[in-house]
């Protein structure tokens, strides 16, 4: 095997609707070594969760379709398989977990027997021998009493506990990868902490690698080792998560970083935000996805920059034309962004209309 | 990838990047503008519509317009006639003008079906408002009269109650059907009722002072309108049966109206011989409710589009 | 659980009992009287009295409603105006006819339905989608008395291949097996009927419960386990789906009867349905109210049959 475990190489996954192609995924590359825990992260549209859903095949074939690149994975292109093949391959070697527990698990099937189920497809292993490991497992993620909560209904478990159970048949039968697709986004913040920790610990445990997708940077700190930024279907900006935070390169990254509030700001600061919303993935505009809301945007960005390393730092890629660090093109970007205020300052008052944005 | 160093930029340059950025303008259409245009984008609701459109213009209008007014005039000189230009139809066995006796058969059949979803619909949507708006004792009251209604067999007591009280006429069957109609809209209306008057804008209202009649009505039941219409389609189609059934029995409209239902078992003796005299009404039945519910279905999905394939 | 049976069934009773009234106020209520009927037209107006009194109609409502009321509950319906037999004797001769109907039609519809509704949904949009939702609008929208006439047309006269009504070919004596074979061909057509118009209002609702089903989060998780296309439709989408459509199923019993007995009438098949319509041509009192009550009685209880059923298949209902 090569030195990955998961090489994606320029995916593209496009939803076929009535007027065209929506380019949700629209030439997406990175890879993930063994054990390595990355994020991938992006704010609502971006293509993270289609990225996740295509690794595993699970995107609807009607709407959506592969449309090129390839999804390495121990060197085997998952996107050329026939379908009994990936069906060997999900759970078994890839687990993922998803976002809302309170609807991922069936409601008539009892949650040891869900648990159970992968074990046998996968380990072929009699029944009460997989009762025993998946009443193993359940003491593993946390549930207590768990022989007889083997016999209990999902609706008889709160949200965190039901994303234990989700994390149980995710990591059931030891995969060598574990996809997570925002799972705490929708839990309680204390209950948050205890997952993403059970997460940390198993994968650590077992050498699994794991592919957190999240929207949220405090997680992110926490728990991964790379960073891989999304923005509109394509990849903008890929660094060890220290380095990304220390020394943001791309201005959507810097946006999201000063997007976010911190305790030590001054009272009466107004937030920052990014002005703007995401580009119309039907018919996206041509060069880079980022350029209409960019305060750095020239000429030039009509033209899609190549996702490439810095130049002193190997590990550390961006999608830019320029060096955002650079004191004159910072001093371009406020112009510009002076401008902008203008421009919508001028709207505004003709119109009236408040839903236009620049 | 060497940075690009940046030039002293001119500010029409700018001016030009910053046309980049769209400026979105959003165009509201009405509620109902929506919902119209997406059951016009419904193939087949449409075609089911236009065939309705088109029957009632045939059962209303036409006899008057091709001067085919009299389905009851026997005419011993053509029985059984085919199909001609005299009668386009052909004639039953007395010589009767089979395409008269068709229209004003729909006349009645449509009549009936609509008469009488109307009456049910206003009595269910009374009940079924009042049970959920207010409550408690009332709800369960009106809840109880409506199981009863429920358990019992309609068709048999139609024909019980068809036997006993109706004289015959169209008025005294659109009665009956109605009693046995309202009870789907009196539960939906209920469900909607309780779920809607929860809502915030109900209370916002209160606050403001409006009155329970008027809250109800001018408030929660324009929300609720959408399932109601549904329901009213579909049930056209189901009455025009229940009528069909009824006067196929001889229990219902009497001569010497004709209604599809009676057609049917006027002709049903011929059936070797002639068997257009079943045929065409009970092909007419048939479009008829098949229309009633595609455009009723088609509202459903134009008003809940849950689905975003077909 | 047992409790909430016990429940119900006592809630049913003051129901049966104002169904009860109000069915036999009905009935009574009919123009004319048995005595119309039965007589010899030439029987002068003494005779009728008589026959009137003899019947029990002299007395006041109420106390005829009482009077029914207390034999009811031991089970004796009274005795048939027409023929003079109990009347559950009457019924209980043509209980069997209706039932092997009823019943055989149900367990055609319900299969066919399931699987035509599991087809469509899987195959949403497609030709066999477009298909069989096309020949479920037939069923809905045809009346069955219509759908009857039509099969025999077909059947019966044009084909050739089925008796046109009845029970049993008459004149003709069987041994056990033709007798059989006999016996299914008959049954064939109104059973078809029957189950026409239940398999198109099923298939409809099995094959939307379907396409709610198979858009839940929880297909996905059982798909990532790695479970292939067949097992994961019928070992987590069809347990789900088949609940909401087991109860619709039990609520549409109750309507039966009103199937069952146009059914009957157009193929002359000797059940309750057949004796009903008999029965109000007649003015047959006793035989007329039996039936209903039966009926109403077993709408009650398919609608209680349906919150069990309910109950028994989602575990969220049983455990809450």
């Amino acid at each position: 095997m090569g030195k990955y475990l998961l090489e994606v190489q320029d995916l593209k996954t496009y939803f076929k609707v009535k007027q065209g192609y929506v380019r949700a995924v629209d030439g997406v590359s990175f890879a993930i070594a063994p054990g390595e825990r990355v994020a991938i992260v992006g704010e609502s549209g971006c293509g993270k969760s289609v990225t996740a859903l295509s690794i595993m095949r699970l995107v609807a074939q009607p709407p959506g379709e592969y449309k090129g690149g390839s999804i390495l994975f121990e060197d085997m292109d998952l996107l050329d398989q026939p379908e009994s093949v990936i069906c060997k391959i999900r759970g078994a070697k890839i687990g993922m977990i998803f976002q809302d527990p309170m609807t991922c698990l069936n409601p008539t099937m009892t949650v040891g027997k869900q648990i159970a189920e992968g074990l046998r497809l996968h380990l072929k292993i009699r029944p009460d021998e997989a009762r025993k490991r998946a009443i193993t497992l359940l003491e593993q993620v946390g549930i207590p009493a768990a022989a007889e909560r083997y016999h209990s209904y999902p609706h008889q478990f709160s949200g965190g506990m039901r994303q234990r159970v989700m994390i149980a048949i995710a990591l059931a039968c030891n995969p060598k990868l574990l996809i997570a697709d925002e799972p705490t986004t929708a839990l309680d913040v204390t209950v948050q902490a205890q997952i993403l920790e059970l997460m940390n610990g198993i994968c650590r445990e077992f050498g699994t690698a794991l592919m957190l997708i999240t929207h949220d940077l405090g997680v992110v700190a926490g728990m991964t080792d790379r960073v891989v930024v999304m923005y509109a279907g394509k990849v903008v900006e890929e660094a060890p998560t220290e380095e990304l935070f220390a020394n943001p390169r791309h201005p959507y990254t810097l946006g999201l970083l000063e997007s976010v509030p911190r305790l030590d700001q001054v009272r009466d600061e107004e937030l920052r935000t990014i002005e703007g919303a995401p580009p119309d993935l039907l018919a996206p505009p041509p060069g880079c996805p980022f350029m209409p809301r960019c305060a750095f945007a020239r000429k030039q960005c009509l033209t899609m920059p190549p996702l490439d390393p810095l130049p002193k730092n190997e590990q550390h890629r961006k999608a830019c034309w320029f060096d955002i660090t650079d004191p004159k093109v910072q001093e371009y970007a406020e112009r510009r962004r002076a401008a902008m205020e203008a421009l919508k300052a001028k709207a505004l008052e003709t119109t009236g209309n408040k839903t236009v944005t620049s | 990838m060497m940075d690009t160093p940046i030039e002293k930029e001119r500010e029409d340059e700018l001016e030009a990047l910053l046309e980049v950025t769209p400026a979105l303008a959003q165009k509201r259409r009405s509620q109902a503008r929506i919902i119209l245009d997406r059951f016009l984008r419904n193939r087949t609701a449409t075609i089911g519509a236009s065939f309705l459109i088109l029957l009632f213009l045939f059962c209303f209008i036409g006899p008057f317009l091709t001067g085919h007014t009299n389905p009851n005039q026997p005419n011993l000189l053509a029985p059984d006639a085919a199909p001609s230009l005299a009668y386009p139809f052909g004639a039953d066995d007395v010589g009767r003008d089979l395409l008269a006796r068709a229209a004003v058969g729909g006349q009645v059949s449509l009549l009936v079906g609509l008469a009488s979803m109307l009456v049910a619909i206003l009595l269910g949507t009374a009940i079924g408002a009042i049970a959920g708006y207010y409550g408690k004792l009332l709800d369960n009251i009106l809840m109880r009269i409506t199981d009863v209604f429920l358990a019992v067999p309609t068709y048999l007591l139609l024909f019980v109650l068809s036997a006993s009280f109706t004289n015959g006429s169209v008025y005294s069957i659109i009665v009956l059907i109605s009693i046995f109609g309202w009870t789907t809209a009196a539960r939906l209306v209920r469900g909607e009722f309780l779920a809607l008057k929860e809502r915030e804008y109900v209370m916002a209202a209160r606050t403001v002072g409006a009155k329970d009649f008027r809250l109800m009505f001018r408030h929660i039941l324009p929300n609720a309108i959408g399932p109601i219409i549904v329901n009213a389609t579909l049930l056209v189609g189901q009455n025009i049966i229940l009528e069909s059934v009824l006067s196929y029995f001889g229990f219902g409209v009497q001569a010497p109206f004709p209604s599809w239902g009676s057609l049917i078992s006027d002709g049903q003796g011929q059936i070797n011989t002639d068997p257009k005299l079943v045929f065409i009404p009970g092909i007419l039945i048939f479009l008829t409710v098949l229309s009633c519910n595609l455009v009723g279905d088609g509202l459903r999905d134009a008003f809940d589009p849950h689905m975003t394939e077909r | 659980m047992g409790r909430y049976i016990i429940r119900r069934l006592l809630q049913a009773i003051p129901l049966l009992l104002l169904l009860s009234i109000f069915m036999f106020a009905l009935i009574h209520l009919l123009p004319g009287g048995p005595e119309a009927i039965l007589v010899n037209p030439n029987m002068d107006a003494e005779g009728r009295k008589a026959l009137r009194a003899s019947l029990g109609l002299d007395d006041p409502l109420p106390i005829q409603y009482l009077k029914w009321l207390a034999n009811a509950v031991r089970g004796d319906f009274g005795f048939s105006f027409f023929t003079n037999q109990p009347v559950s004797t009457v019924i209980a001769e043509r209980f069997p006819p209706t039932i092997e109907l009823f019943l055989l039609a149900l367990l055609l519809s319900l299969i066919l339905a399931i699987v035509l509704g599991t087809i469509s949904a899987y195959r949403q949009g497609r030709f066999i989608d477009y298909a069989i939702t096309t020949v479920a609008y037939f069923g809905i929208s045809m009346p069955i008395f219509l759908l009857g006439l039509l099969m025999q047309e077909i059947f019966s006269r044009r084909l050739q291949w089925l008796p046109p009504s009845g029970i049993t070919t008459a004149g003709m004596s069987y041994d056990a097996f033709n007798g059989f074979l006999d016996h299914m061909l008959h049954v064939a057509m109104p059973m078809l009927v029957l189950a026409i118009t239940f398999t198109a209002r099923w298939s409809r609702y099995m094959r939307s419960s379907m396409l709610d089903v198979t858009k839940q989060d929880y297909m996905r998780t059982a798909r990532a386990k790695g479970l292939a296309t067949t097992p994961l439709l019928v070992r987590h989408a069809l347990r789900n789906a088949v609940i909401p459509l087991i109860t619709v199923v039990a609520i549409d019993f109750g309507s039966v009867a009103g199937g069952a007995t146009i059914t009957e009438g157009v193929f002359a098949w000797p059940g309750m349905g057949q004796l009903f319509l008999r029965s109000l041509d007649q003015r047959d009192f006793p035989v007329l109210l039996a039936i209903l009550m039966l009926s109403a009685f077993f709408v009650i209880l398919s609608n209680l049959l349906a919150d069990i059923l309910y109950a028994i298949m989602d575990p969220r209902i049983r455990y809450s």
